[in-house]
């Protein structure tokens, strides 16, 4: 099954890391350059996990966040918050919303393998 | 409120280390080690090892702000080239490429080495009770310069060192109003 992977970030670096990362795993990736953009290619590729910056022009990752888990036909999909801002207190912040996991991570290459891993061995965690 | 007093350097200087490390490790495959610490603006040029020929070439300098508990501005610099290896590292791509792509992929690349290496620090200082938010990056350029901050500023500078090459952190924080 080739799974396909949204990444939202207005760095275009990042969105080229992201790719890179998961080059050499059986997935698709798909890139939104903002929270609209997000939203929009979320509801037409249901995507299986979504990769989510915070700090984004026309609208941040909180705001497309609070919409994904508001509209029931994508509130089930997976976000993992990818972003530089992770003190406690913001964690806790995005937590009451809905995410379940957040990497505040050095680099989004760190994370891949533990991502596919999860999806793929563990459907259900997804 | 917290007094600057109350982050202390060893703090700073714990938290600097861990983020330049980590961010330098996972995104370039490189180790980095401190060579040197000031509370002093960095001489010109920053990015120099303690004995050898002095480069005077061009740098990049990455900055983020951080706004909270505690505001400030941390100042990550590069020699050019250093900047455009990391670049080229990091996105995959041909010295070719990076000359065809242009100055703004590498100031992109920077900016993102940058951003993430002050989001670590300043989750630390969260972490340790100094809550504060990121501002967003940018990027000067130059082959001589020198940054003058007001005087109620607390300044520490910091040069690592990987494989021949030095990346020097120049931190400048207050308490937030």
């Amino acid at each position: 099954m080739r799974y396909k992977i949204l990444t939202v970030d207005d760095s275009k670096t990042v969105r080229i890391i992201v790719r890179k990362a998961f080059k050499g795993y059986d997935c698709d990736i798909l890139e939104a350059g903002n929270g609209v953009e997000g939203l929009a290619l979320a509801a037409k590729e249901s995507p299986d996990l979504i990769l989510l910056d915070v700090t984004m022009p026309v609208m941040d990752g909180v705001e497309m966040l609070t919409k994904l888990k508001s509209d029931p036909a994508l509130k089930a999909i997976p976000v993992m918050m990818l972003t530089a801002e992770g003190g406690r207190d913001h964690v806790r912040n995005i937590a009451k919303i809905g995410v379940r996991e957040q990497k505040s991570i050095a680099s989004p290459c760190a994370a891949t393998p533990w991502i596919f891993q999860g999806m793929c061995f563990s459907p259900s965690w997804i | 409120m917290p007094a600057i007093e109350q982050i202390s350097e060893t703090l700073i200087r714990n938290n600097i280390t861990r983020a330049v490390g980590d961010v330098f490790r996972t995104m370039l495959g490189r180790e980095l080690a401190l060579r040197a610490a000031a509370q002093s603006a960095p001489s010109w040029p920053p990015c120099q090892p303690a004995a050898g020929p002095i480069d005077t070439g061009p740098h990049i300098v990455g900055s983020v702000g951080f706004i909270g508990s505690v505001n400030g501005l941390l100042y990550l610099y590069l020699d050019l080239p250093f900047a455009r290896v990391c670049t080229g590292h990091m996105l995959g791509m041909t010295d070719g490429e990076l000359e065809e792509a242009g100055d703004e992929v590498i100031n992109d690349a920077i900016g993102e080495i940058t951003n993430m290496t002050v989001g670590s620090f300043k989750n630390g200082l969260c972490d340790a009770g100094f809550p504060c938010t990121l501002t967003i990056p940018s990027i000067l350029r130059g082959s001589s310069f020198s940054i003058e901050p007001i005087s109620s500023v607390v300044r520490h500078t910091y040069a690592f060192e990987t494989a021949g090459h030095r990346v020097v952190t120049d931190i400048l924080m207050k308490i937030g109003d």
